[in-house]
């Protein structure tokens, strides 16, 4: 047994986060774990062991999904941040109203929803994708489902950007996106039932908190977490949509061809460009991988991204295919924490794949315009100059 | 062979059920069914699919 391989790379370095894939393959080929010196952080390069340590909450403990201390601080106590026995229990809470049985009544409107904005979108022929689409359509989703109505409705996005952004090291990033998140959570601390709307998910979680069916002064934590967890990562992702399809008009004709492939188009998407590239953990104890160990207390970068460009795992990784049907990509993560919100994500974003492979032959992109972000890998701006219809 | 699964942490994803349809779904309710209790040679590559497939890891096989 050997100490890991080491790297310079800075994984939060501007031009790292802009276009991570390159330094991933270099630290996929170093070995399976890397030890980067500048982050002093252990890298999870390949796919195989980033599946089992997200399944080894043993090993891999998750109070400190976070790159810094306050922000590990700041989550404590959430389902995110917890291990079980405590996480089982928040948990099953928080994935009461987000599980598919609970969405089951909102899909047909999430559908509708999704085909009428596509539908203005593709008859006006031109527009921004990301405010338009990204942007518009998740957090009209969401604030529908929770029930949010006035002034947090226009701050869901910049507080959901921060709550993502502070996940990272104590960069200037993270310094000036604390006060935002900072907001979130004294919204969160205070808000009641009667600020959401009636008969909203929302407004079920506090009627849940009443009838002692979840522990007293939890909803609030609970509306936190979805709006944490579940605004930057949709965005993202739905702005993926759009540039991939844009950018592969060949894999949106199979679509359209075969609107059954929709799911996969998804998976492949998520596999392709994961909106959470890295992902924090910290080994609790000494742990071999690949004859190299971890030492006890060492604070883990687990690369979602670098997993799903494997080639031991995928064939011609680094191309986007929606055929291959990637069900098991890591971009949600896996096991206990595997992402509560998935499958509110995917009738999101399905029916967004759905309306636009029915509707749309070819979508014409100018330039698009990416900002660094120490979490979210996402596109800021994607101006669409032509729609031809189908 | 046979199919087990944690209830409790299962969270009708259904994404088992599109992997094996052969062997479990999702009932009205949305809770996971499992069709065959015990599982031959010919359906192995199956149910291991779905044990893969499940995001939340909540089936194995016993
Ligand atoms: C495409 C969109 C999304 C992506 C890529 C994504 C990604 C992830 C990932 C990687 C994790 C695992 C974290 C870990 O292992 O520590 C996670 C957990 C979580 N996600 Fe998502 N997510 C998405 C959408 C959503 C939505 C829409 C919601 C809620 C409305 C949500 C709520 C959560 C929650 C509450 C957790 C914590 C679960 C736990 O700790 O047990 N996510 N997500
Ligand atoms: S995929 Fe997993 S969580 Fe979903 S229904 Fe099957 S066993 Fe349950």
């Amino acid at each position: 047994m050997t100490t890991p391989p080491t790297s310079d790379v800075d994984l939060f370095a501007d031009e790292v986060v802009l276009d991570p894939y390159p330094v991933y393959a270099e630290l996929r080929e170093q070995g399976t774990v890397v030890h980067l010196l500048k982050n002093d952080v252990y890298a999870l390069t390949r796919y195989a062991a980033i599946r089992d340590a997200l399944m080894d909450w043993e090993s891999f403990s998750s109070t400190s999904i976070a790159f810094n201390p306050m922000a590990n601080e700041a989550l404590t106590g959430t389902s995110l941040a917890s291990d079980p026995p405590v996480h089982t229990q928040l948990r099953a809470t928080l994935t009461e109203n987000l599980s598919p049985r609970a969405l089951r009544g909102l899909k047909g409107r999430i559908e509708a929803k999704a085909d009428v904005l596509v539908a203005e979108l593709v008859e006006k022929g031109s527009f921004e994708a990301i405010d338009a689409l990204a942007r518009a359509f998740p957090l009209e989703v969401v604030a529908d489902l929770i029930g949010f109505t006035g002034h947090v409705r226009d701050n869901m996005l910049r507080w959901g950007q921060a709550a993502m952004q502070v996940i990272g090291p104590m960069n200037q990033r993270t310094a000036e996106s604390f006060p935002i998140a900072g907001e979130l959570y004294a919204w969160c601390s205070q808000v009641k039932a009667s600020d959401l709307a009636e008969g909203s998910v929302g407004r079920g979680i506090f009627d849940a908190e009443a009838r002692g069916a979840i522990p007293p002064d939890t909803a609030g934590h609970i509306i936190h977490q979805y709006l944490g967890a579940g605004v930057d990562t949709t965005v993202a992702a739905i702005g993926n949509v759009v540039a991939l399809f844009a950018a592969h008009p060949d894999q949106l004709d199979l679509v359209r061809e075969n609107p059954s492939l929709v799911p996969a188009a998804f998976n492949e998407v998520l596999r392709f460009w994961p909106p959470v590239n890295a992902w924090g953990r910290r080994a609790t104890r000494d742990v071999e991988i690949d004859g190299t160990v971890i030492p006890a207390g060492a604070q883990i970068a687990v690369l979602l991204g670098a997993g799903n460009r494997d080639p031991r795992h995928y064939e011609n990784p680094d191309a986007f295919l929606v055929e291959r049907n990637p069900v098991d990509h890591l971009s949600f993560g896996y096991g206990p924490h595997g992402c509560a919100g998935q499958g509110l994500a995917r009738l999101e974003a399905h029916a967004v794949i759905e309306a636009l492979s029915r509707r749309a032959k070819r979508l014409v992109v100018g330039p698009e315009v990416r900002v660094p972000s120490n979490i979210t890998r996402s596109i800021e701006e994607l101006p669409v100059l032509e729609v031809i219809p189908a | 062979m046979r199919i087990v699964v944690d209830r409790p942490r299962c969270e009708g994803h259904g994404l088992c059920e599109e992997a094996a349809p052969r062997l479990m779904h999702l009932d009205d309710d949305g809770e996971l069914v499992l069709d065959r209790e015990e599982i031959d040679e010919a359906d192995a590559a199956l149910a291991n699919a779905a044990v893969r497939v499940c995001p939340v890891a909540a089936l194995r096989i016993a």
